[in-house]
């Protein structure tokens, strides 16, 4: 076979794998903090420990996949390539994964310099994604909604970052910061015009063609974006007039609710005649989702959400919705980039394995029902505490231990099957893929 | 636009990842030097223009209403 990569322009295969091994560690530590803090930890959003856990999960596992995707995604569904990628990628690894430990830590131990630290580690490190990124795709067309998607969550990462960063200085209060406002602002500008834009961006490519599904309407996938964001941006602009706010975070919350309902209708016409793993995360992705919006309405209907509904829209976005969107997709896009720089190893000579091999279907199964009973018990313990923290706690342990494991076991098979490769190739210089 | 002369042609509309890729490289395999290779895909095919010019081919890429790439492949005259 031809070789399929020119290694001058594609990311090498351990620039997205370093961010991909590190998500469930984070994840891990989540499990571990939940197990410290039992069920105090749920009494209310704004416990020490409960910013934490979501930072844990959200600047932790979620940025750390996210970032990971992106730099792959970037020239393969865009054709933009980071410049210098083996310089870039490791200091905004490095960055995040650091930031992200001691802002954690400035949660927990309140103490102003963590956060200060944390604040220039991942400022730095995602101002130099945010610059590398955006200057790859500088020159690109927006020619389909996936390359306008990716530009377009470029600026919803910026203002999210920028509102955390503000957020984290004024935390002493020496500025006199409408805090809780901008705590809203933050929270909202990184699921819905980060996380969200992305993941839709994404979307509209990885699921007909790893699910096996009729395109997302036409019109739906070129307008999603700039709504959500310019429905973002009125928000923010008309957040100290309650009335036109409410209008206009309903109108968010109802985009998103759409872009689920489409997701899940696509997933009815698949081609493929059983679900497989991955299908199994976005549809539940997809329904956590609509039940965060349901929750939210619900709340919004009262005079404001209670802490038992903020904590469930929480646990349903992040857990149920991003965290099972990513574990799915790791689950397709590991695999695939194993065989990808397997063949390319291999050349003319050798057949790369299937791609099925590279981490074996029964393990992938277990994991993915250890992560929907860990995210069945989280919720309880929302409800009930009391009787299901230990148990929630313990179950994220394991889930994300298990994708470790599995994550582990796609790097070995690479290994594994390159010294193979590389015994078996003729006498000529090694070409190297990491 | 009306289709491009082609001496082998691979629809890989509706074929999951990578099989889309697999068939096109190995059909590179048996293109003969005056023979063309027609690939219809469902969107652009970065990492395919890659690999061909890595491998000496040069191409031509259609995009139709429906939203399928068309891209024609030869070898690169030398």
């Amino acid at each position: 076979m031809q070789a399929l990569l020119s290694f001058a322009q594609s990311p090498p295969l351990d620039a997205p794998f370093r961010f991909f091994l590190t998500a469930p560690l984070f994840a891990i530590l989540a499990g571990m903090l939940m197990l410290w803090g039992g069920p105090d930890l749920f009494a209310s959003r704004w416990t020490p420990a409960a910013l934490a856990l979501t930072h844990l999960i959200s600047v932790g596992f979620m940025l750390q996949v996210m970032l990971g995707a992106m730099i792959q995604i970037l020239p393969v569904f865009a054709g933009a390539n980071l410049l210098r990628p083996r310089l870039v990628v490791p200091v905004v690894h490095a960055t995040i994964a650091l930031g992200a430990l001691l802002l954690v830590a400035g949660f927990l131990s309140q103490q102003a310099p963590a956060f200060w630290l944390a604040v220039l580690l991942l400022g730095s490190g995602l101002a130099l994604f945010i610059g590398a990124a955006g200057h790859a795709l500088h020159h690109v067309p927006a020619t389909n909604p996936t390359i306008n998607g990716l530009k377009l969550a470029l600026p919803g990462l910026s203002v999210t970052v920028g509102l955390g960063i503000l957020l984290a200085v004024g935390l002493d209060g020496a500025f006199a910061l409408p805090l809780l406002q901008l705590t809203s602002l933050h929270l909202v500008w990184g699921f819905v015009g980060w996380g969200v834009v992305l993941l839709a961006a994404v979307a509209f490519v990885v699921v007909p063609m790893f699910q096996l599904t009729p395109p997302y309407p036409a019109w739906f996938a070129r307008c999603f974006a700039w709504l959500v964001l310019a429905l973002l941006c009125c928000w923010t602009v008309t957040a100290r007039w309650p009335g036109p706010s409410s209008l206009l975070a309903g109108a968010v919350v109802l985009s998103v609710a759409a872009f689920a309902v489409h997701t899940l209708q696509l997933q009815r016409c698949s081609k493929r005649a059983r679900f497989d793993a991955t299908q199994h995360c976005w549809r539940l992705a997809m329904l956590c989702t609509l039940a965060a919006c349901a929750v939210w309405f619900t709340g919004v209907r009262g005079p404001s959400l209670t802490a038992r509904q903020e904590w469930l829209c929480g646990v349903l976005a992040l857990f149920g919705g991003f965290m099972s969107v990513m574990i799915g997709m790791l689950y397709k896009i590991v695999p695939f980039l194993v065989w990808l720089h397997l063949q390319n190893l291999g050349g003319v000579h050798f057949l790369a394995p299937n791609m099925n091999k590279v981490i074996s279907a029964p393990q992938i199964r277990y994991q993915m029902q250890a992560h929907f009973l860990a995210l069945a018990l989280l919720l309880a313990a929302v409800v009930w505490p009391r009787w299901f923290a230990y148990p929630a706690g313990l179950a994220i342990l394991i889930a994300n231990l298990w994708l470790l494991r599995n994550l582990l076991a796609a790097v070995g098979f690479y290994r594994q099957q390159g010294q193979k490769i590389a015994a078996m190739l003729p006498a000529t210089p090694a070409t190297a893929s990491r | 636009m009306k289709q491009p002369a082609a001496d082998i042609v691979i629809d890989a509309r509706g074929l999951e990842p990578p099989e889309p890729m697999v068939r096109t490289m190995e059909a590179l395999d048996r293109l003969a030097d005056q023979q063309k290779l027609l690939v219809l895909l469902p969107r652009e095919p970065y990492p395919l223009y890659r690999a061909l010019e890595v491998n000496g081919f040069s191409w031509q890429a259609e995009r139709r209403s429906d939203g399928t790439v068309a891209v024609l492949i030869e070898h690169k005259k030398k």
